[in-house]
């Protein structure tokens, strides 16, 4: 693995450079408070320093929302939608992004492969980012330290102020061809950067805990302070359940299928004709969001499904906190344990 | 778990395009449900086992998860049979012979037939639930002699609501089936029993070793027929139940029918009783 010195005066060039290789994707300020993934006109508008988009890098593979077909009413025919395969770049991903995609890949191509996410999936290239967490990032806690670098190609460790660039692939490699302002380097490990959040134990010992913790009173304190507005599962990068509608234009004639972004916390998420709902209550839809991020996926693949970005906590308008909820499951678990030892 | 550099170009499916059907029989068979009969182009065939669903299009409107009634062998063409309770449902209800009915599928876990095989088999329908069962029910007869018994237990709220009612005097005539149909409010012309169905199991002669149950009807049912079963010492798992869930995508994508950590339209929505019997969101 090569290492080379970076200023900060010269990312710019860099992202410029990397043009050569697709469309530039990077983090833009909006605002003093919210980030956003948009392509790059300027080099000098990319958001080195940022804490959280408010979407995630998801909505570049898995649109918001996506047109699925034409239709004319009238032929009762339908039309296909052409998913271009273009080259991108995406630049100043944080670690925790990249591994909610490599998490997305699984979701969208286990079982049946999906075309549309795969074509846009394809020659896309990763220029990872180090960052500083702020009060909501708890991604080491699942498992995810600010310097993993696996899915990149690049990664830039900042390091008192210029970066150190790390080439991690031969499209990698291939990416620096012809620029020269980098040099050669010793990797430095960087110190100093800490988690403010933290859950209390290893990920690796949660889906216990979560086994014991299906009737758990915690849920219904959260969901007493829930308002159901679906923020949490909108903004999340490992969510991906959508759902599907007909728009048909004025003129009656034509229209679209379309699919968008859906949320398991709207209280019609899996309610049936004829009334019939199947998490009605808010406890429920919490429980269930919080086992398919712990539990569920994560029994199967081994992995927690909830990269500890702190979106869901941070945009959350009742002030809920993911690791809040997992600590508290944590506690009464260990207080359930010494009742039972108790007891023996 | 599955990467990006695992998948093939060649191995990814466009999931959501129909195939456009043309509708060759369609009849209005009481109130609230019509019978369809389809085609598929070019004479191909859809491929399907008893107990799969399809993903019944209207353009404009919408989709639908919507049982296959036919049994697989009926080659060429297919059955539907569809309530009508909403938007979706009550635009097709519109649809006539030479209409073209857009259909993706078939999706999902139909009976294992080939744990049925030899097998009794008794099948527990509760009102709507009786299309899906219809598939297994003609299969069975279709092949009779790879089956023992076939009991059919059938409850429907009004004796105006029965299915298929040339099909359950042809199943009563015969006598290499064991037909029960009970109606929970009987009117004036009514001579057969009364009650909800778990009321038809109690006096069931079964041979518990070779009886294989299917059970489909509303999510009310379930809970109250399994219970009869186990009092009459039925293993639990020699009974299987399909489950309806809001379902929008029927690939295992879209999240909708999710119980638990399974996914009904890839894991069911026929599935065995010792499957869900561990999923608080099953019963
Ligand atoms: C595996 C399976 C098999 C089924 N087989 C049959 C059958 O053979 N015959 C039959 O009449 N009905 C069947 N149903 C139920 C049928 O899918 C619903 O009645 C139908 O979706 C209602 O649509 P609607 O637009 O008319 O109702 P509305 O209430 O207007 O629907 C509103 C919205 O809710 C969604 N929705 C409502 N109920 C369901 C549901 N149960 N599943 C998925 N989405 C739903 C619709 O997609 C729609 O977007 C089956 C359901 C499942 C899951
Ligand atoms: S963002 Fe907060 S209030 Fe909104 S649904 Fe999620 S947990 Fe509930
Ligand atoms: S559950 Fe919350 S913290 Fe975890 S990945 Fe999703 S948005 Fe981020
Ligand atoms: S119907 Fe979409 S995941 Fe099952």
């Amino acid at each position: 693995m090569e290492c080379f010195s970076l200023l900060r005066s010269d990312v710019p060039a860099l992202i410029d450079h990397l043009g050569d290789f697709g469309e530039v994707i990077a983090p833009h300020g909006k605002g003093d408070v919210s980030y956003s993934f948009e392509a790059v006109q300027d080099s000098c508008d990319v958001v080195l320093d940022y804490n959280r988009t408010l979407l995630p890098l998801k909505k570049m593979f898995l649109p918001p929302v996506e047109k699925l077909m034409g239709f004319s009413l009238k032929n009762e025919s339908y039309e296909q939608v052409d998913v271009a395969i273009t080259s991108r770049v995406f630049f100043g991903v944080h670690s925790y992004e990249m591994q909610s995609i490599l998490r997305l890949d699984h979701s969208m191509l286990t079982g049946s492969a999906e075309s549309n996410y795969f074509k846009r999936r394809q020659s896309s290239r990763f220029v990872g980012i180090s960052f500083e967490p702020d009060e909501f990032h708890f991604s080491e806690s699942v498992g995810i330290v600010i310097e993993e670098m696996e899915g990149f190609d690049l990664f830039l460790n900042e390091v008192d102020g210029d970066f150190q660039l790390y080439v991690l692939t031969e499209n990698g490699q291939e990416m620096l061809n012809g620029f020269d302002k980098i040099n050669i380097t010793e990797p430095e490990i960087v110190e100093g950067r800490h988690f403010k959040k933290k859950i209390r134990y290893h990920y690796n010992r949660l889906p216990r805990v979560f086994q014991y913790a299906y009737h758990s009173e915690v849920w219904a304190d959260v969901a007493s302070r829930c308002v159901g507005c679906g923020a949490c599962t909108l903004t999340c990068p490992t969510c991906f359940c959508f759902d599907v509608q007909d728009e048909v234009e004025v003129t009656a004639e034509d229209g679209i299928r379309q699919r968008s972004w859906d949320s398991c916390m709207l209280s019609t998420f899996a309610e049936v004709a004829g009334g019939e709902n199947f998490r009605e209550k808010t406890i429920n839809r919490t429980r269930h969001r919080l086992y398919r991020k712990f539990k569920y996926i994560t029994d199967e693949e081994g992995l927690p499904w909830c990269v500890g970005c702190g979106r869901c906590t941070a945009f959350c308008p009742a002030g809920i906190s993911m690791p809040d909820i997992v600590n508290e499951l944590i506690q009464e678990d260990e207080k359930a344990q010494y009742h039972r030892t108790v007891r023996v | 778990m599955k990467r990006l550099q695992d998948v093939e170009h060649h191995e990814t499916e466009d999931l959501y395009y129909p195939t456009m059907c043309k509708v060759i029989g369609a009849k209005q068979i009481t109130e609230m449900e019509k019978w369809y009969e389809l085609e598929m182009p070019e004479g191909q065939s859809l491929g399907h086992g008893p107990g799969q669903f399809v993903e019944v299009s209207a353009f404009g409107i919408g989709e639908a998860p919507i049982s296959i009634s036919s049994s697989p062998s009926k080659n060429g063409k297919f059955e539907l049979c569809i309530r009508q309770v909403g938007t979706l449902t009550n635009v097709l209800k519109n649809y006539e012979t030479g209409d073209s009915m857009g259909i993706r599928g078939p999706f999902g876990k139909g009976f294992p037939m080939e744990k049925l095989f030899g097998k009794d088999i008794l099948v527990v329908a509760g009102g709507i639930g009786l299309v899906p069962l219809r598939s297994l029910i003609n299969y069975v007869l279709d092949n009779r002699k790879d089956f023992g018994r076939l009991i059919i237990l059938y409850g429907a709220k009004t004796p105006s609501e029965l299915l298929f009612t040339d099909e359950l005097k042809m199943w009563k005539d015969r006598d290499d089936v064991e037909l029960h149909v009970t109606v929970d409010q009987p009117d004036e012309t009514w001579k057969g029993n009364t009650g909800v169905i778990t009321t038809l199991i109690p006096s069931l002669d079964l041979k518990l070793n070779t009886t294989i149950a299917a059970i489909t009807g509303p999510p009310v049912m379930y809970k109250f027929v399994v219970m009869s079963l186990k009092s009459k010492q039925l293993p639990d798992d020699q009974i299987y139940l399909s489950l309806e869930r809001r379902m929008k995508c029927g690939v295992g994508k879209c999240g909708h029918c999710q119980i638990n950590g399974v996914y009904c339209c890839q894991d069911g929505p026929v599935f065995n009783y010792v499957d869900i019997k561990p999923l608080e969101e099953a019963l």
